[in-house]
């Protein structure tokens, strides 16, 4: 997997706990069209304190370009941010 | 069981932060692992190298520095600005993890702190220590062990990065008797020079140095050194040590100031931001400080004033500041100003005196709402006249307070 860390606008649910879950987020690609992805299933769940920041790890799986992929998300607690963070 | 001091202190610390930060931000460089510097800004010409990585200190690279001296060493330097708030939640977040194996804890600046525990095996102690922190928060630490506070210090500063080292009594002749005498805390430049004068070289030749000469000649610092040498320290680990001690701001220029008019503009600019954080930490100063550097033979002078009575208003600091600033001034170029307010008392109840300037409530109210106006509407919405078309802010300086950069008191 490579490192990406590209921000995208995420729809995610907080449940009654506070458990932040990913749904389905949009971003622009290289061909600059806009994709929808959806997350199909949350396989893993971390977080790290890195310098202090705290952020959720996710390893996720999601159908992209007719393929599953399997790859991983970050949530910043501090700025409210969605990225992919490696694929 | 017996009781240890752990002394607890980050590797080049804004920077492997400021590192750590970037690579989990997908930066695929790590800082430390190329010539690299945190301070000012590269394009302005302006601040000096905060912190380092060995790369850069290999290559010559000072703290303390100006930039364009330091990129004039190694020009392929990478530079990062400052990121304060980053910087305070690491030192947050590394003191969180600390307290979590001891109650008392000193924070003694914003990377380093003293620990003390009573314990069977410190070793084993400070590699968990070590490792839990590096782990969790992605950057490395030293730590030294001993018996008081000053040799964990000179223990944690052997040889870095992420280290564990014990300075105990009986090891202080094999590990620091034999090191120059300047890695002693305490000896700084002014000490070295006059050490080296007499043939003092190494801290073990301070060490058996006559105590009385060293009275003789450096009175009472020549005493606490030679104690400090011989490894002799009874300061006790201060649990909460985040009172501020001083406040200070500091500016390098973007040219080479040579004229009153622009040194006083500098002065004033400087001691607006001193005054606004005195006021806004609800406090007063007995004591300014004002000091310069000079632009092309280096140095610099410092010199400080105790006030007749404690105050928080600008114009009172600022004469005080622009008298000292006269008494050293040799009217040479100067590239870097610095105003500093020590001996800080608490505003709420403070000593008046008969010498005070008349109507000073009104004034300090006047100061208030200037302060209020400048939060709410931005630095520029009152500006004094004398910086208009001048070229200069008219506050300079950012730097945060929040914690003791570096305290010479153990």
């Amino acid at each position: 997997m490579k490192i990406l860390m590209k921000s995208v606008d995420m729809i995610c649910v907080s449940n009654k706990d506070g458990k932040i879950s990913p749904i389905k987020y949009k971003f622009v690609g290289k061909d600059e069209q806009i994709h929808i992805v959806k997350i199909n299933k949350i396989l893993e769940r971390n977080e790290e304190r890195l310098a202090g920041n705290r952020m959720y790890i996710y390893k996720v799986m999601s159908i992209i370009n007719n393929s599953q992929r399997v790859y991983e998300m970050k949530y910043e607690l501090a700025t409210c941010k969605w990225y992919i963070y490696k694929m | 069981m017996k009781k240890y001091i752990f002394h607890i202190d980050a590797n080049s610390a804004y920077l492997s932060w400021q590192a750590v930060y970037n690579l989990q931000h997908g930066n695929n460089i790590d800082l430390r692992n190329i010539t690299a510097a945190i301070g000012g800004d590269a394009s302005k010409r302006k601040g000096i190298i905060l912190a380092k990585s060995l790369k850069a200190k290999k290559a010559g690279v000072k703290t303390g520095q100006p930039l364009f001296e330091a990129l004039k060493v190694c020009p392929e330097l990478t530079i990062v600005s400052p990121n304060y708030q980053l910087y305070v939640t690491c030192s947050d977040e590394m003191m969180a993890i600390i307290q979590t194996f001891s109650e008392k804890v000193e924070r003694f600046s914003v990377d380093e702190c003293f620990m003390e525990l009573s314990c069977e095996d410190p070793i084993a102690i400070a590699y968990q220590l070590k490792n839990n922190i590096h782990k969790t928060l992605g950057f490395t630490v030293n730590v030294g062990i001993s018996t008081n506070k000053l040799l964990a210090k000179m223990g944690s500063e052997l040889e870095k990065p992420d280290k564990v080292h014990t300075m105990f009594k009986e090891e202080i002749i094999k590990k620091m008797w034999p090191l120059p005498v300047n890695e002693l805390f305490m000896v700084g430049r002014a000490t070295y020079k006059k050490l080296s004068k007499y043939g003092i070289v190494t801290i073990g030749q301070l060490a058996n140095t006559d105590i009385v000469f060293l009275s003789q000649i450096m009175k009472s610092h020549g005493r606490l050194i030679w104690h400090y040498a011989n490894g002799l320290d009874f300061s006790p680990v201060k649990k909460d040590s985040r009172k501020i001690k001083g406040i200070g701001n500091s500016t390098t220029t973007p040219f080479d100031v040579d004229d009153i008019r622009y040194a006083s503009l500098f002065i004033l600019s400087l001691t607006e931001m001193v005054a606004i954080r005195l006021r806004a930490n609800k406090m007063m100063c007995h004591v300014v400080h004002v000091s310069y550097h000079r632009a092309s033979q280096g140095g610099g002078q410092g010199r400080q004033r105790k006030l007749i009575s404690p105050t928080d208003q600008t114009n009172i600091i600022y004469q005080t500041a622009m008298e000292l600033f006269k008494e050293i001034w040799d009217e040479g170029p100067i590239r870097h100003f610095g105003v500093r307010v020590t001996m800080l008392y608490t505003a709420d109840i403070y000593q008046r005196s008969i010498f005070d300037k008349k109507n000073l409530e009104k004034k300090r109210k006047l100061n208030q709402h200037i302060d209020l106006l400048r939060v709410k509407y931005g630095s520029q919405t009152i500006k004094r006249a004398s910086f208009i078309a001048s070229g200069i802010n008219n506050i300079n300086g950012g730097i945060h307070e929040d914690y003791p950069m570096m305290s010479s008191l153990l």
